[in-house]
């Protein structure tokens, strides 16, 4: 089976370990939400994914068209060349760079041949940044450079999409248009999605599986179907109760 | 008649001065400018450039041609170099600023102690046949061992914007001044396109090397009058703009030539500073900088 498959993770910041024994699988097709408040792990989860974390145990592996790739040790861009589109918590756009230059420095690699149907996917996604092509990109609303965000991830060909905490700094209005167009990646374009979220009702109502992050620990994994049951638990587990 | 006559030879011989300048800026422009490196031993490689194009004209080949094959060579040491500094200090902990500077004048002494080793510390020159003549329009009376290499700036500072706005690669290397870790998204090793662009800075100060020596006669330590200049250049024209540091050069190049002609040569090298602490006074990102 295609996806990515983490296993007894164990990373942190220098003597700081802050994931311990983390084991998750994003299977192809899926989008998977990965909980938990702040301060528990999710970005430092996402940031050993893309190499810009180096784990101190565990692996991290993509099952590819029957090749399996480990990715831990990678250099960040490496990873994103195997397949691993990311989307930053802030963003991390070029600020001084326009919308379509920002699209055209992620076309690299593998993504160089699909340049000019992935660019047309990203107009047609993101009908805004059709329109403000020539705008540098921080000179746009918070929203629009979060479609900005997603579309470079998808100017890199990606197989899987690791998403960080896309609602962080949006309006509410914004952030519901901003998960629907994410869902609709998973649903229409077959999008593999793993998606850190701290809105927990945005997250469930749009993953098909769960996993929730406390103190550097998987405590739940919601594999079937997320129910009002499974709701409850994962409601529980984010707010420390038992 | 005098007065009209000092301020439009003054205007020319400002401009070509200024354009000389950005010249010798541009590598720093990178450097300093989009890689943040404190790049004190640029003059110092510039000055070496001019060496390598003086041995170049003793086998009889144009400074200019021999510039341009020698920007293979000193890309390469760029990058060597650059590999160095990035093992040496960048990857413990983000590049510490006085460390930086402390390997840079160390560099630009090494340089300079080779240069006098070799070649001792007579002044060099090259020979073009353009040399004693002068280009005139009207008053203007122009020497063409001005002009010639004047004009070599804004045909590498287009061919450099042109490169920084067209090419793959030179988007990443406006990229890396803002976010490394955006570079690294979108599919790049931050890594490589410093290396690449500090290559690109060094291979620019053998064309910088090659219009000083055409202007005038070289010693290993001529680098040193040109030290606070180029920063100062790079800081009014806002860190990182290319087409900024001819702009910015000229102003200085310029005002100096103005104070040289109605106040005293001896004023003119510190224009360059009055200048800047008024820009920044005004414009703390410089005059074509952007807020970071």
């Amino acid at each position: 089976m295609n996806g990515l498959v983490v296993e007894g993770l164990r990373a942190g910041y220098g003597a700081v370990n802050v994931l311990h024994d983390v084991s998750i699988t994003v299977g192809e097709g899926e989008f998977v939400a990965l909980l938990g408040m702040n301060g528990n792990g999710k970005s430092t989860l996402l940031n050993a994914i893309m190499g810009f974390v180096k784990p101190s145990a565990g692996s991290i592996r993509l099952f590819w068209d029957g090749q399996s790739v480990p990715l831990a040790g990678q250099a960040p861009h490496r990873i994103v060349d195997l397949g691993i589109g990311y989307v930053p918590e802030g963003r991390r756009l070029v600020p001084n760079l326009t919308v379509e230059e920002n699209l055209k420095l992620a076309a690299r690699g593998r993504a160089k041949n699909d340049f000019a149907e992935n660019l047309d996917f990203c107009f047609e996604t993101f009908q805004i940044l059709k329109e403000r092509r020539r705008q540098l990109a921080g000179t746009m609303s918070g929203g629009q450079q979060q479609q900005l965000a997603i579309a470079r991830a998808l100017m890199t060909s990606p197989r899987i999409m690791v998403i960080d905490e896309p609602s962080v700094g949006l309006a509410p209005i914004v952030v519901d248009q901003m998960i629907a167009t994410i869902k609709e990646l998973q649903t229409k374009r077959r999008m593999t999605i793993l998606m850190a979220e701290q809105s927990f009702f945005q997250a469930v109502e749009v993953a098909s599986r769960a996993y929730v992050l406390a103190h550097g620990s998987i405590v739940h994994a919601i594999e079937h179907g997320l129910d009002a049951e499974a709701m409850e638990t994962i409601r529980n587990a984010m707010m420390g109760v038992e | 008649m005098v007065f009209l006559d000092l301020a439009l030879n003054a205007l020319a011989s400002g401009i070509a001065l200024g354009c000389i300048y950005a010249l010798v800026a541009l590598g720093l422009a990178i450097t300093f400018g989009l890689l943040h490196i404190p790049n004190v031993a640029h003059p110092a490689l510039v000055i070496a450039g001019a060496y390598a194009v003086v041995l170049a004209n003793m086998r009889g080949i144009d400074p200019i041609l021999a510039a341009l094959v020698l920007t293979l060579p000193f890309y390469a040491v760029g990058l060597a170099f650059y590999e160095f500094y990035a093992r040496a200090f960048e990857r413990r902990g983000r590049g510490n600023t006085l460390q930086s500077l402390t390997l840079f004048f160390g560099v630009s002494l090494i340089v300079e102690i080779a240069l006098v080793v070799a070649f001792g510390t007579d002044l060099r020159s090259v020979s073009v046949p353009y040399v004693g003549r002068s280009f005139e329009l009207g008053l203007i009376v122009l020497p063409y061992r001005f002009l010639v290499p004047a004009l070599l700036a804004p045909a590498v500072i287009l061919g450099l914007w042109l490169y920084m706005t067209r090419t793959h690669s030179g988007l990443a290397m406006r990229a890396v001044a803002h976010d490394e870790r955006a570079l690294s998204i979108s599919g790049h090793d931050p890594v490589a396109i410093k290396r690449h662009a500090f290559g690109l800075a060094t291979a620019l100060a053998v064309l910088a090397g090659a219009a000083l020596v055409i202007v005038g006669p070289v010693d290993p330590f001529a680098g040193r009058v040109h030290l606070g200049r180029v920063f100062a250049v790079v800081v009014l024209a806002g860190l990182g703009s290319i087409p900024g540091t001819l702009a910015a050069a000229i102003i200085i190049g310029v005002a100096e030539a103005f104070v040289t002609a109605f106040l005293s040569p001896s004023w003119a090298p510190g224009v360059a500073f009055a200048i800047l602490l008024g820009t920044l006074a005004l414009r703390p990102n410089g005059i074509f900088g952007t807020a970071r």
